[in-house]
């Protein structure tokens, strides 16, 4: 009869946790669930759209509470219970400054920019490729991810940036970026031969104090912005908001853009036309080539 | 009703930088001021490295000194931004911009007051490129490359904000915005001393901002061209 | 007040009882477990583990819920990082990036309190025997507190695009084989459609018998990946692992993926026997082929809809070349083919998911009737084969909790030689139903929590049942349907 006692009691403590479990209120009470009510009011209302989709933030809600608040967090500040073991850290919404935008500096990013950022993840970080999730559904977290910062609600994003098509790749050109390397002072940051070890390096931090350090070009990997000559020329045209990388639209003209770029490539261990032409000419003048840095007057 | 026309106009010419648009800022020739002092000992300032620059590490005979904690001689605090933070009625910004300067590798003015809306010109003054990155978090962030020889840099800000100013360039550099709504501020020199004029009567929270010591407030009333002092003390650690 | 079972269960009914069989628990009965009289058929199965890894959490830095839509069932950004061999490919896969004093070790094992019951066994009527004791047919029931077997895991990267895993598994009484071991290239000429598996693996199902949501010895395997018709000297099941190489590819986002697998025909043994367990008999030196191919839709705000199909085409021995007048088995000899094929799914319909399977079985007609190839086939020696399939729903009411439930159902439709004409013609057929859910009070980037709850039931006619613990008596007669249920409570846990 003692253990039919204790049997009953172990079955209605059975059965209470069944009807806790069942009910999403204990469940989400915990500390590590997050709260039904994730989000900001603006959840029932906003949208985004990207070509023909629209995405709500409604359902967005769910997909980030499924993939995305372990690292930015229940609050959409960055600060998830992942954030303090992973650099960089992940992406504080509520400030609403976005690395990688086709918009000017200081703008909102367009839809399009945050969902091409989702798909594409950020390599060399803990932001992965959210590709396998559906367009709908990156619509919706687009949705979602705009509802923490009250600026999506009086802002308009900034003007898309125009990019002309590209120039050719000549050696001129290679040649003429590589001026424009050295004359806006690129190497400051990313060292003379691009390898993150210049002179300002060492000190750099981003815009929450953490420790940074430039893009370092030779060690081969893809860009954070994409993997074309387009996003590297919208890398530094547009400035990668949040870190010490500012923007040069306003002191780089478009064609010269193109050259600059051209030359970046130059620095990358990868096989591209641009390095190869480089190759070559370094091959025949290496005489005639200037190295980069500053020069024996200490200017510029 | 021409006497206060008069005064109006004679608000007005006293008021901020001279010019005005959109409604004018209610006159009056009430003023408080005061000094801004310290008690406890402030950190030493340090000099500043600039041998990574060298065109900049030329232009000063002796380092400069770093301005967090900038003190005068009797307790006084520098670049301590006094300003009407309550009763004061909104005003248009003015259409002249403030200016500041990238020169010697150094921000001038250390601490640079606007209105909401004033324009904001920045020039850089040194054979070196710079960039200008404001860490606005009420405002939008924003980032710019500025080379030597480029033209200035126009632009402004829609909310009240502290806002730090660094060049990621020159780790040293370090500035501030203040974003105010009042056209009533000044900012101490190195005798502390503050001096806000051209207030209507009435009753006003006057607010002390220093960068490392935070804010200090104090609630004061002034008839109609009565001259008001007070003074602020701030708590000085030497950290 | 607990409650008691009734004495027969019946259909639909049955899952009404089970709901709130689920918070009540009966009598304690002992019985005695009766020898296992266990045929070929019938032999006692590995512990059937499921694989959940939270050394890839701790990895990344993702919740489980990132990769698995309820561990260990994978959502599909889950399949794109399998697919990849566990790797995100943001340039950080390789191990170099982690920290020194990082492993790729996982363990995961699931105290529970269990009963067990089944019916139409043959008892003592009195028990301990005696001369006035019949043998009668009873039911006979077991419960209490039990251990699951564990899983020691151990997957990732020995470099970029080089993937392993190893997975050494164990009974409830520590008993351990070799689940998995294997190394896969992955991206070959940096492609996704070429990757090369090599070793022991689980085939490639679209619906995966490792990572479903069932832990009981009823609801914990699929019947159907299990099935031999009565009689048939087969011993392959779909839900087994093999032993071989695999070539698989996908599309980037794994909407399209394809594999083809060439595996030893011995079951994913060891040492040349046809088992990991010691005393299985030889193999044969023959292989099969494993294909799978399946296709995703974009069901727009619906989710994602998967569709498969698969062939297994492989043989196994009708003789063996032996020593010692027969008496010591060398090697399996004389093959003769049989083949699985069917479909799969697996569809979204917002929080629901469904997912149905069909297949088709058939075995040569020599394995059926227990004749060396040598010998002639008398003329209309059936083969054997049959049919079925299963439904399985879940329902994920958030990334935390879900329901799940199962119907299945296998029909013999050719009896194996060897017992045509003294079996019914439904002998050997198998209805299964399942239901349960599962609770993840923490849902977290280190380690995975699950409180889970399930009732199981399944009907086997004339035979013991198949189950995952593979204990029980054939029934007194071949037509007699015995009913085994599983109900399950228990905390499964995985660090």
């Amino acid at each position: 009869m003692t253990i039919k006692n204790l049997f009953v009691v172990f079955a209605l403590g059975f059965a209470g946790l069944f009807v806790a479990g069942a009910t999403s209120s204990f469940a989400q009470s915990h500390v590590n669930s997050p709260d039904p009510s994730l989000g900001t009011p603006n959840v029932a209302t906003e949208t985004s759209h990207i070509g023909n989709l629209t995405g709500h933030a409604e359902e967005g809600k769910h997909l980030y509470r499924r993939y995305c608040i372990g690292c930015h967090g229940p609050d959409g500040d960055g600060d998830g219970m992942n954030a303090q073991w992973i650099d960089p850290k992940p992406r504080d919404f509520t400030q609403a400054t976005f690395k990688c935008r086709s918009t000017p500096t200081g703008t909102l990013p367009l839809d399009q920019d945050l969902y091409n950022a989702i798909t594409r993840g950020f390599v060399n970080s803990n932001m992965p490729s959210w590709n396998p999730l559906t367009p709908q559904q990156r619509a919706d977290l687009v949705a979602f991810i705009k509802t923490w910062s009250p600026r999506w609600a009086k802002e308009q994003p900034g003007t898309a940036l125009q990019i002309p098509p590209e120039t050719p790749v000549t050696i001129d050109s290679i040649l003429h970026g590589r001026e424009l390397f050295q004359k806006m002072e690129c190497w400051k940051c990313h060292g003379p031969a691009g390898h993150g070890d210049g002179p300002s390096a060492a000190t750099l931090t981003d815009s929450k104090d953490n420790p940074i350090r430039p893009y370092n070009f030779s060690t081969g990997t893809r860009f954070k912005c994409g993997e074309t000559n387009q996003d590297v020329y919208r890398i530094f045209m547009t400035g990668v908001d949040g870190t010490p990388m500012p923007s040069f639209a306003d002191v780089i003209k478009p064609a010269d853009a193109w050259d600059l770029v051209h030359f970046l490539r130059t620095l990358q261990d990868m096989d591209t036309k641009e390095a190869e032409l480089w190759k070559t000419y370094v091959a025949a003048h290496r005489a005639d080539i200037k190295p980069i840095g500053p020069d024996a007057a200490g200017g510029q | 009703m021409t006497k206060k026309l008069l005064m109006l106009l004679a608000g007005a010419a006293l008021v901020g930088n001279g010019g005005m648009a959109g409604l004018p800022a209610p006159a009056g020739n009430a003023s408080i001021s005061g000094k801004v002092t310290y008690t406890g000992t402030p950190p030493k300032m340090k000099p500043i490295d600039m041998s990574k620059e060298p065109s900049c590490a030329k232009q000063h005979a002796t380092p400069v000194m770093t301005e967090n904690v900038a003190t005068g001689a009797g307790d006084t605090l520098e670049y301590v931004v006094v300003y009407i933070s309550a009763g004061d009625s909104d005003s248009a910004a003015p259409t002249a911009a403030v200016r500041y300067d990238q020169k010697g590798c150094q921000y001038l003015p250390h601490v640079l007051p606007m209105q909401v809306g004033q324009n904001l010109q920045i020039y850089n003054d040194d054979q070196t490129s710079h960039n200008i990155h404001p860490l606005a978090k009420v405002n939008p962030e924003w980032n710019k490359s500025q080379p030597a020889g480029s033209p200035a840099i126009d632009t402004k800000y829609d909310k009240p904000e502290f806002i730090p100013v660094k060049c990621n360039i020159h780790p040293w550099m370090h500035g501030y915005f203040v974003v105010l709504n009042t056209s009533h501020y000044s900012v101490t020199g190195q005798d502390g001393a503050f001096s806000l004029k051209g207030l209507p009567a009435g009753k006003y929270t006057v607010t002390a901002w220093q960068e490392q010591y935070g804010s200090q407030s104090q609630d004061v009333t002034v008839g109609a061209g009565e001259s008001k002092a007070i003074n602020f003390t701030f708590k000085a650690l030497p950290y | 007040m607990p409650r008691k079972f009734p004495a027969c269960f019946r259909g639909l009914r049955l899952m009404l009882v089970s709901l709130l069989a689920v918070v009540t628990l009966p009598a304690v009965v002992s019985a005695p477990k009766g020898s296992s009289t266990t045929t070929a058929q019938a032999a006692p199965l590995p512990r059937i583990r499921l694989n959940a890894i939270p050394a890839f959490a701790r990895k990344y830095g993702l919740p489980c819920s990132a990769c698995h839509t309820a561990w260990p069932e994978l959502n599909n950004f889950g399949w794109v990082f399998r697919d990849n061999g566990y790797q995100l490919m943001n340039d950080r896969d390789s191990p170099i990036w982690q920290n020194p004093s990082y492993f790729p070790i996982s363990f995961r094992i699931t105290p529970n309190w269990h009963r067990e019951t089944a019916d139409h066994q043959p008892i003592d009527s009195i028990p301990g025997g005696g001369p006035a004791s019949e043998t009668i047919s009873g039911k006979v029931t077991q419960a209490g507190f039990d251990l699951s077997g564990m899983d020691l895991w151990s997957a990732g990267t020995l470099y970029k695009n080089i993937s392993f895993q190893l997975l050494p598994s164990s009974d409830p009484t520590a008993v351990w084989h070799f689940e998995s071991a294997w190394v896969r290239f992955d991206n070959l000429h940096n492609s996704s459609w070429l990757n090369l598996k090599f070793g022991r693996f689980e085939l490639d199902n679209l619906i995966s018998e490792k990572r479903f949501l069932f832990l009981s010895n009823n609801g914990g395997i699929y019947q159907i990946y299990h099935f031999n018709v009565q009689g048939s000297t087969n011993n392959f099941g779909y839900g087994d692992n093999q032993i071989g190489v695999e070539l698989a590819g996908h599309s980037k986002n794994s909407y399209t993926r394809y594999s083809v697998a060439v595996l030893s025909s011995n079951e994913g043994g060891v040492n040349f026997t046809t088992d990991v367990l010691p005393g299985a008999p030889p193999a044969s030196r023959s292989y099969d082929v494993n294909l799978a191919f399946d296709q995703a839709f974009n069901g727009g705000s619906l989710g994602l809809e998967r569709l498969g199909a698969f062939a297994y085409i492989g043989q196994r021995p009708t003789y063996y070349e032996t020593t010692g007048d027969g008496s010591v088995p060398l090697v399996g000899l004389g093959n003769k083919p049989f083949y699985r094929v069917g479909f799969a799914g697996d569809l979204f319909l917002g929080k629901l998911e469904l997912l149905p399977l069909f297949m088709y079985g058939h075995d040569s007609a020599y394995l059926g009737a227990d004749l060396p190839s040598t010998s002639a086939l008398p003329p209309g020696t059936p083969s054997p084969a049959f049919a079925g399939g299963f439904i399985e729903a879940h329902y994920y009411v958030n990334p935390q909790l879900v329901f799940i439930g199962r119907f299945e159902k296998v029909n013999v439709l050719q009896q194996s030689a060897v017992n045509v004409g003294s079996v019914p013609g439904n002998y050997g057929d198998v209805t299964a139903y399942s239901i349960g859910y599962r609770w993840y009070p923490i849902m977290f980037s280190r380690a995975g929590l699950a409180f889970h709850n399930e009732y199981s039931i399944s009907k086997s006619i004339g035979i013991v049942p198949e189950s995952g613990d593979g204990t029980g008596l054939p029934p007194l007669f071949p037509t007699n349907g015995v009913w085994s249920s599983s109900l399950f409570i228990g905390f499964d846990f995985d660090f």
